[in-house]
């Protein structure tokens, strides 16, 4: 199958459009960013408390807010997960002004104590405590008549029944009862009686719970513009090295300011939380824009070695051509792989993947309309600056060049690109 | 097959055999760390153990603490004014009061009869860390900076040291607990899910002093009266700890000098002590500290000594004889907190306070999701690139097929091999890592098909083919690399293991895609001495 052959297509004749459409996107980004009053950050740069809950039931979430409201922890948000029907819940409270309050346990007591009503709080709540915590009222109690008696130490033989248990827990997903330890394998009837009749299985399993201080977030913050500015300058001088030009690392860079830009601009405009994920997500976007713009690149200075003369902007618009199949190829695959993430994986990586959907397209759009454009643009300014000057300079024409048979203004235009060639192997 | 192939394909079957044995030995190796039955953990787990698992996916605790020290630093600073204070005493000479104006820096009133010479005598032999000024009748002390920055190292790497203690004991598998920066600490507990619990453990100064008391428990003002309002210099007042029931505000004068500390510990463990079986702390005291508590209880029978755990009294008990070598730490503690309190007394005390500007915990049950949400995405990702490199490229893209499944095994096993971890963006860097191989099998594929159309023979298209994208493929690697590189400053989270999934698998994707891909084409049209035609 082949989607192109030989296509023969004048890309850079639009070049002017593609910049305008550029430049719009853009604005479209920064009026997003500029709505939303700022980027919205997650914990990892704005610092807080964010915790993700799962309930047995679906939780009344006015409810919750009433709880988390009497905890006189400032600013407090709860939002449901997009999948409804686990009944997961992402709570989230604002950095705190004063030091010292353990606010994931404050959250999760006051929770607990304002949705379990009747049953004894001194108990272990399988769903809250750990293993560790288990273990201990096991070992307390000792169902199984092990203390004293020569046989395995009875901490080990606890300890395992206990993250037996618990991982029985991760399997249902919640307890909703104590009586949900029935089907735990490799542990004693015993023991099975003793945690239905002596713990509780409490509203929730917390899922994940992070608290980030105001330092952290600031360092954060400070390091991830720092990573993507040297990035991108890495890229710069990677492709200046390479190709022995620098209107091509500018125009790489370029190119990439470009996609970073659209994409943390829609990003904005759809409301999506800034964390570290997405500054990883935008670090790969700045990689694959350059890989599809060095792909370019690469074609353009293999076709300039031909000893044949053309002038650059049919070089660029011939690569664009012949690296057309392969650019639309990659972009397809990546975006399939990517596309499976956004749809697949789940909560956390789903930010990830919209940041890299965005960037492939303006990646690959960006790798035909910026970064080649701004190397023409730039060769022909600097390419007019010289025809201007070359004649006050030396006139007439230097005798030094009589090979060349055109006429005095051309061969102007055409003499600093006969020069460079000689520095470009 | 010619020579030249064969070698070829005896290095990639090296190659793969040695990733895949590597995969398993490094998985059965992990497996046995939690295997409980008996012999041997069978293969089903050595396979899923292989890797590494990061704390977002197997669940655990990523905490980042800050060592405060300042803490540190006011140690020394007390420490000098506790040496100028007797120096004076000593050599008599009077001194006027002390100023603590930073925790590296105090001043001391200097009147008209201090003599300023034996002054100056006792500073130049015992505050040799110290530089002075004289302020109109103050003289001015400051830390020096070589000793600042000692006193700060030593604060945060005892603190290592106490906390790596701590968590020993505690029994957590495979923590991990390192300096990061100047003053912070990171500390990675894998698999414990009770954060509260483990986060009083770590931040627990657990500084004890054994001191005699003066007088007390009373409140503020009636102890002070009789010294007019001010507490004595050699004594200390301490706030006692409130128990339930009992009056809050309740204090103690102790002598300054503590008979004996938490140094002079050899063991503590949790005991039934109380009247009624409340849970208590028997510790047992080394040689040295014996023989003082020995004189010290000796001399003082019938006076009450406070048991002073990080500034609070726990109790005072009367002495009623000579004590040599084991006390009772009293309160009312749950077995747990009695088992916790002997646990850090055993440790050690940090010799600094910690903050926590960073915890995260991670459940079991989301790690558990996490797993089977990125293999899922994963799978689907890989077929659905696997359909569309075969429906465009027919049978060379099988090559490319075997190409990125090798990319995926060799992945694994080198991501085992190197003990690298895999995290949740990890898992979205491995199917990152499979999408952009592709590039450079398409990169080839299409100048191959592009030297076809210009007329060349299939065998010469595939030979230039080859050669004419290896540059361009070469470049595209290094520009992704040089991204992913800037990722590792973000530290040991996540996001480190992404850039760690991201950089192996491109390498290993020059490999596959180059080299294993290149073999391929040369067993299907290498044996054939002429071919009419090149399926891609």
């Amino acid at each position: 199958m082949e989607l192109f052959r030989q296509t023969n297509i004048d890309f850079l004749r639009w070049k002017w459009w593609a910049i305008g459409a550029s430049w719009l996107l853009i604005l479209i980004g920064f009026f997003g960013i500029f709505v939303q009053k700022g980027l919205k950050f997650g914990i990892d740069f704005a610092g807080g408390t964010q915790i993700a809950l799962r309930f047995a039931e679906k939780p009344d979430i006015e409810r919750l807010r009433k709880l988390l409201d009497a905890t006189n922890l400032g600013d407090t948000g709860i939002q449901r997960y997009e999948d409804v029907s686990k009944n997961e819940v992402l709570i989230r409270v604002q950095q705190q002004k004063k030091e010292g309050r353990d606010v994931t346990q404050d959250v999760l007591t006051a929770l607990r104590t304002g949705l379990t009503t009747g049953s004894d709080p001194s108990r272990v709540d399988l769903n809250v405590q750990g293993r560790d915590a288990l273990t201990g009222r096991l070992l307390a109690a000792d169902p199984d008549h092990l203390a004293g008696g020569s046989g395995e130490n009875p901490a080990d033989h606890y300890a395992r029944a206990a993250e037996r248990i618990i991982a029985r827990r991760t399997q249902l997903g919640i307890f909703r009862s104590p009586a949900d330890v029935e089907g735990t394998p490799d542990v004693s009837q015993a023991v099975r009686d003793w945690v239905k009749a002596n713990t509780n299985a409490g509203p929730f399993v917390v899922l994940s719970a992070e608290n980030v201080g105001p330092q952290v977030g600031a360092d954060l913050q400070k390091k991830a513009l720092w990573a993507v500015a040297l990035s991108t300058l890495g890229m710069l001088v990677y492709i200046a090295i390479r190709f022995r030009s620098l209107p091509f690392g500018v125009g790489a860079v370029i190119a990439t300011l470009h996609d970073i830009l659209i994409t943390v601009g829609l990003l904005a405009l759809l409301q999506r939380e800034f964390n570290l994920v997405v500054v990883a997500a935008l670090l790969t976007l700045v990689g694959y824009s350059v890989n599809d713009t060095v792909v370019v690149y690469d074609r353009i200075r293999e076709n300039q070695r031909t000893p044949k003369k053309e002038p650059l902007e049919s070089v660029i618009n011939r690569s664009i051509n012949q690296t057309l199949s392969r650019t639309v190829l990659t972009s397809g695959a990546t975006m399939l792989v990517v596309l499976a993430l956004f749809v697949l994986g789940g909560e956390v990586l789903n930010t990830f993947a919209l940041t890299l959907i965005i960037g492939i397209i303006t990646g690959t759009y960006s790798s035909i309309y910026v970064a080649s454009p701004v190397v023409v643009i730039w060769k022909n300014f600097v390419d007019k600056r010289r025809a201007k000057r070359v004649p006050v300079k030396v006139v007439p024409p230097p005798p030094a060049e009589p090979t060349l048979p055109k006429a005095a203004p051309a061969a102007a235009e055409a003499a600093p690109r006969q020069k460079k060639k000689k520095n470009r192997r | 097959m010619s020579k030249k192939v064969r070698w070829r394909v005896l290095l990639i079957l090296l190659v793969v055999v040695g990733t895949v044995a590597g995969y398993v030995v490094t998985g059965y190796q992990h497996a046995k760390k939690e295997w409980i039955g008996a012999g041997n953990p069978p293969l089903s787990l050595a396979l899923k153990k292989g890797i590494k698992l990061g704390l977002d996916l197997r669940g655990g605790i990523h905490l980042v603490l800050q060592v405060n020290t300042a803490d540190a630093l006011k140690a020394e600073r007390d420490d000098a004014i506790e040496t100028l204070r007797n120096q004076a005493r000593e050599k008599s000479f009077t001194l006027g009061d002390f100023e603590m104006t930073a925790p590296n820096a105090f001043a001391v009133n200097v009147s008209a009869q201090t003599d300023t010479t034996k002054l100056e005598e006792a500073v130049k032999r015992f505050l040799g860390d110290w530089t002075y000024n004289v302020v109109g009748g103050k003289w001015v002390f400051q830390l020096k900076e070589t000793a600042r920055r000692a006193a700060e190292e030593n604060a945060v790497s005892q603190a290592i040291e106490t906390i790596r203690n701590r968590v020993d004991e505690f029994g957590v598998a495979e923590p991990l607990i390192a300096r990061e920066g100047v003053d912070r600490i990171l500390v990675q507990l894998p698999g414990v899910d009770d954060p509260k619990r483990v986060k009083d453990l770590i931040k627990n100064t657990a500084f004890l002093e054994l001191k005699l008391v003066e007088s007390g428990p009373s409140d503020r003002t009636a102890l002070l009266a009789a010294s007019g309002g001010q507490v004595p210099p050699t004594l200390d007042l301490v706030e006692a700890k409130a128990e339930a029931g009992q009056r809050q505000d309740l204090y103690y004068l102790v002598r300054k000098s503590a008979v004996i500390t938490g140094r002079d510990l050899k063991n503590a463990r949790p005991s039934r002590t109380g009247q009624f079986g409340q849970m208590g702390v028997t510790f047992f005291l080394t040689a040295g500290g014996a023989e003082k508590f020995a004189s010290a209880t000796g001399a003082n029978v019938g006076k009450q000594l406070a048991i002073i755990l990080d500034n609070r009294v726990q109790s005072a008990p009367r002495i009623n004889e000579r004590i040599s070598d084991q006390g009772v730490i009293q309160g009312s503690f749950t077995a747990e907190e009695a088992n916790d309190l002997a646990l850090v007394l055993r440790a050690g005390a940090l010799p600094a306070g910690l903050t926590y500007l960073e915890e995260r915990t991670v459940g079991p049950s989301l790690g558990a999701d996490s797993i089977r949400n990125g293999i899922t995405a994963s799978v689907v990702g890989a077929l659905l690139v696997f359909v569309a490199v075969v429906v465009y490229y027919r049978r060379a893209g099988w090559n490319a097929v075997i190409a990125l499944l090798l990319n995926a095994i060799l992945l694994a096993g080198a991501m085992a091999l190197l003990g690298s971890t895999l995290t949740l963006p990890g898992i979205a860097g491995f199917i990152l890592t499979i999408g952009m191989a592709v590039d450079s099998n398409v990169l080839i594929f299409e100048r191959i098909r592009e030297e076809l159309r210009g007329g060349r023979a299939p065998k010469t298209a595939i030979e230039n083919g080859f050669a004419k994208a290896f540059a361009t493929i070469i470049d595209t690697h290094i520009t992704i690399v040089i991204s992913a590189i800037f990722l590792f400053q973000f530290g040991t989270g996540p996001v480190k293991g992404f850039a760690v999934t991201l950089v192996i698998g491109l390498l290993i994707s020059v490999f596959t895609a180059v080299f294993v891909s290149h073999t391929i084409f040369d067993l299907e049209y290498g044996r054939r001495a002429h071919i009419d035609t090149v399926s891609i």
